[in-house]
């Protein structure tokens, strides 16, 4: 069954930029699936797309059957958690609070307004701290931590929403090397463990095929390629970070080298 | 667990941090012990609502027209003490706010003496120096100007120093280390910098003495507020109706203005 | 630049483009021109104003001696006028607490709220306190208490407008992040709006206090109550000693205040 439907998408912005030229596809239940494609392609607007961030000019989505749209945008949120490039934490709110703000759709606003939580939420919170094992920071304020601690805290927010689906914009693109292995590795073990759909924007083409079941190729709006890391080949990364009426690239050629 | 509870707060101990709970019970004893001295009393309040809706209708009279020409030229009157007033500040706060900024200052006793000058110019209103000044120089416009005058020079000199304050460091050094003497530091490096905060000082503070102009009238000084208060003691709604309306517009459109001239400053786009 | 035009550059030193016209000597000489009609208008005679200035010392002299005999009862009128401010302030604060995420861009729930809030925080400000002090006492009768309604609703509008500017300024990224979870109107502005701009928004509420005690040492005059009152009789019956006494009081308040509110800023900061 499949947890995210996206059919003929197209989402065209204000100043009349056209980030997504009609996009089809499924993405299964439980699987660990990475967008990639060259800056501009449209892989973050996809995302927000599918958490309601964004709302598309045509075409819906649908998570588990349920189409995003402004009625039930509460209701959405709560079952597709999203991690973010730049971790989006509250500064000034301690990492515990961060992580209980991933309880706030499951909660009327009486008590949450006044900072007030349930014993039961505690526990959610510390279980998602522990997962990321970041019990020991708990009580520090989020702008104490480094970048990848602040990821940690980002996964562990969206953790404790319970969700169906993770959503991830690129979450190790403001990372060192070690902090993003740390990242992938948590994710793709939460993916696998708890059986939650995850869905990663990334730049980088190794971790790709590393981490992922399955890679979805865009450039300029579309989907270019569609498939598992093996069936991408040097030709396949060629046609997605292809740039516009440039037919001789060398700069392309030399970064796909080690790729 | 420190809590049996089932709702708690996300701190250690599952209660809200101390200086808070402290701050909000200081604050709560702060409001219960002089609500007897402000009389706030709600049976009073809601007894009155009675008569605010009176009053309020007392208001839908027909204007008094004739009276129109009096009235523009008393806003006119009340805008040029705040043009004046405020022109006559900036004069004197230029060079006030070089003196009272830490890192354009000759000297840090100057500094400590004009800053705190600066703090008793502003310490009182304009309608008690307004009061002063009548005293002084008798009725009209002349003493409004003066007060208005004297205490936006306490606020703008603060303003403009604390503007030299932020300005970029590097670029002083640079001028500096090309020879420039102690005015040419000042005038080339730090005001140029400054300057767009003190045009958005400026608008704000004329914002501010307009509200102050429209009320300086009650004493004597000059401006609409006198037609105002005599309206009100008078009971002359179809006057009072007209002089609260054209103070609203005036100053909606002054604030208006200001807002926008301000966020086109801070935000560099400029025409 | 391509490399063609370097090397053409280099041959030859071009002249400067023509200069822009440099519009500010006309804008001063116009900025000069209005003052002076202003003076000719406004009939400020400088005879009058030289005069004055001369008596001006003799004048001041007059306030030389203060009369603190009445000190416990002017006292007591500038503790009317802090409850008075501080009335105000917790009231302006409380309206501003519930109006301003209304009336900030990115946080209200629609256009028209966002509008509605705007307007009537606009009109809060706009309508002068004395002005409504005069109303609040017309309506309530003498004492402080229409002076604490009248400031706290001035400065409501002041306060309402300084947090929506602030919350306007909270970074794109924490909202999304904390609406992503799927956050309501009110969690979202628990949590993604006052945490952010707590440090800013207390520095608003100590310059409104500030603020807010000036103002209520001069409501008295409308019958608000506190010691403006006082300073009015005392100067009307030419009394210069109390009023100076007066004067001082007040001044010696808000210096305290003034200090205390900048300490704390200091802190908070």
């Amino acid at each position: 069954m499949s947890a995210i439907s996206i059919q003929s998408v197209t989402k065209r912005f204000p100043n009349g930029f056209e980030a997504l030229k009609g996009i089809d596809t499924e993405i299964q239940s439980g699987s660990f699936t990475v967008v990639l494609g060259p800056s501009g392609a449209g892989k973050s607007t996809l995302l927000r797309l599918v958490n309601g961030l964004e709302t598309p000019t045509t075409g819906e989505v649908r998570i588990g059957g349920e189409a995003v749209d402004g009625h039930k945008l509460r209701h959405i949120r709560s079952k597709v958690a999203m991690v973010f490039q730049q971790f989006n934490l509250v500064d000034r709110l301690s990492v515990v609070t961060n992580v209980l703000t991933g309880r706030l759709a499951h909660r009327s606003w009486v008590g949450s307004v006044f900072y007030l939580f349930r014993q039961e939420d505690m526990g959610i919170a510390r279980e998602a701290l522990s997962r990321v094992a970041l019990t020991d920071k708990a009580w520090s304020r989020a702008d104490k931590l480094s970048g990848g601690q602040q990821q940690r805290v980002g996964i562990a927010r969206a953790l404790a929403q319970r969700p169906k689906v993770i959503l991830a914009d690129e979450p190790v693109a403001s990372l060192d090397p070690v902090s993003s292995e740390e990242i992938m590795t948590l994710l793709r073990e939460i993916c696998d463990r708890d059986g939650i759909t995850v869905v990663v924007n990334l730049h980088q083409v190794e971790l790709a095929r590393r981490f992922a079941d399955r890679i979805i190729g865009m450039n300029s709006g579309k989907i270019v390629f569609d498939g598992s890391p093996e069936q991408m080949t040097h030709s396949v990364l060629h046609t997605i970070y292809q740039r516009e009426g440039i037919e001789d690239d060398n700069s392309l050629d030399m970064a796909l080298a080690y790729a | 667990m420190t809590t049996a509870s089932t709702w708690r707060w996300p701190t250690p101990n599952g209660w809200p941090p101390l200086p808070l709970v402290g701050g909000v019970l200081a604050l709560l004893a702060g409001l219960w012990l002089t609500a007897p001295i402000v009389e706030v009393d709600f049976v009073r309040l809601i007894g009155s609502i009675g008569r605010m809706v009176a009053f309020a209708g007392q208001m839908f009279v027909t204007p008094d027209w004739e009276y129109v020409p009096q009235l523009l030229a008393k806003m006119l009157e009340t805008i040029e003490m705040t043009v004046l007033g405020t022109a006559i500040a900036v004069v004197v706060s230029l060079p006030l706010g070089i003196l009272a900024a830490n890192n354009a200052t000759p000297h840090p006793v100057v500094y400590r003496v004009t800053r705190d000058l600066l703090s008793l110019m502003r310490a009182l209103p304009e309608l008690v120096w307004a009061l002063v000044f009548v005293s002084a120089v008798g009725l009209g416009p002349l003493p409004g100007v003066m007060a208005l005058a004297f205490v936006t020079v306490g606020f703008m000199g603060k303003f403009f120093a604390e503007s030299i304050e932020v300005v970029d460091h590097k670029a002083v050094e640079g001028v500096r280390a090309h020879g420039a003497g102690w005015l040419q530091v000042r005038l080339f490096a730090m005001l140029p910098q400054a300057l767009p905060d003190f045009v958005g000082t400026v608008m704000y503070i004329l914002d501010h003495n307009l509200r102050a102009a429209a009320i300086l009238g009650l004493v004597g000084a000059g401006g609409i507020g006198y037609d105002l208060v005599m309206s009100m003691r008078l009971f002359q709604y179809e006057r009072l109706l007209l002089i609260a309306l054209s103070i609203y517009l005036v100053v909606t459109a002054l604030d208006r203005a200001s807002d926008r001239l301000r966020s086109r400053i801070i935000h560099g786009r400029r025409a | 630049m391509n490399v063609h035009d370097l090397k053409s550059a280099r041959r030859q030193a071009e002249p400067f483009p023509p200069k822009p016209r440099n519009p500010a000597p006309v804008w001063m000489a116009a900025t000069l021109a209005i003052l002076w009609l202003i003076v000719l208008d406004l009939d400020i005679s400088f005879e009058a104003l030289a005069y004055g200035v001369e008596d001006m010392a003799e004048y001041f002299g007059r306030y030389g001696n203060p009369d603190f005999t009445n000190l416990s009862r002017y006292l007591e009128l500038m503790g009317i006028t802090l409850a008075t401010a501080l009335w105000g302030t917790v009231f302006a604060l409380l309206v501003a607490f519930f109006l301003a995420p209304l009336a900030a861009r990115n946080f209200a729930p629609n256009a028209v709220t966002y509008r509605i809030a705007r307007e009537t925080l606009n009109f809060m400000r706009a309508m002068p306190d004395l002005l409504l002090a005069l109303i609040f006492v017309a309506a309530l009768g003498l004492g402080p208490l229409p002076g604490a309604l009248a400031l706290g609703v001035h400065t409501a509008g002041f306060l309402g407008k300084f947090f929506a500017e602030s919350l306007e300024r909270v970074d794109k990224g924490v909202c999304e992040g904390v609406a992503s979870t799927g956050a309501n109107f009110p969690q979202m502005v628990m949590y993604a709006g006052w945490p952010s701009i707590m440090r800013e928004a207390l520095g608003y509420v100590l310059y409104i206090l500030d603020r807010n005690v000036r103002m209520a040492s001069v409501l008295g005059l409308v019958g608000a109550g506190g010691i403006g009152l006082a300073l009015h009789d005392t100067l009307r019956l030419f009394d210069y000693g109390q009023s100076a006494a007066l004067i001082l009081v007040i001044l010696a308040t808000i210096l305290i205040i003034d200090y205390a509110s900048a300490w704390l800023r200091g802190r908070l900061g």
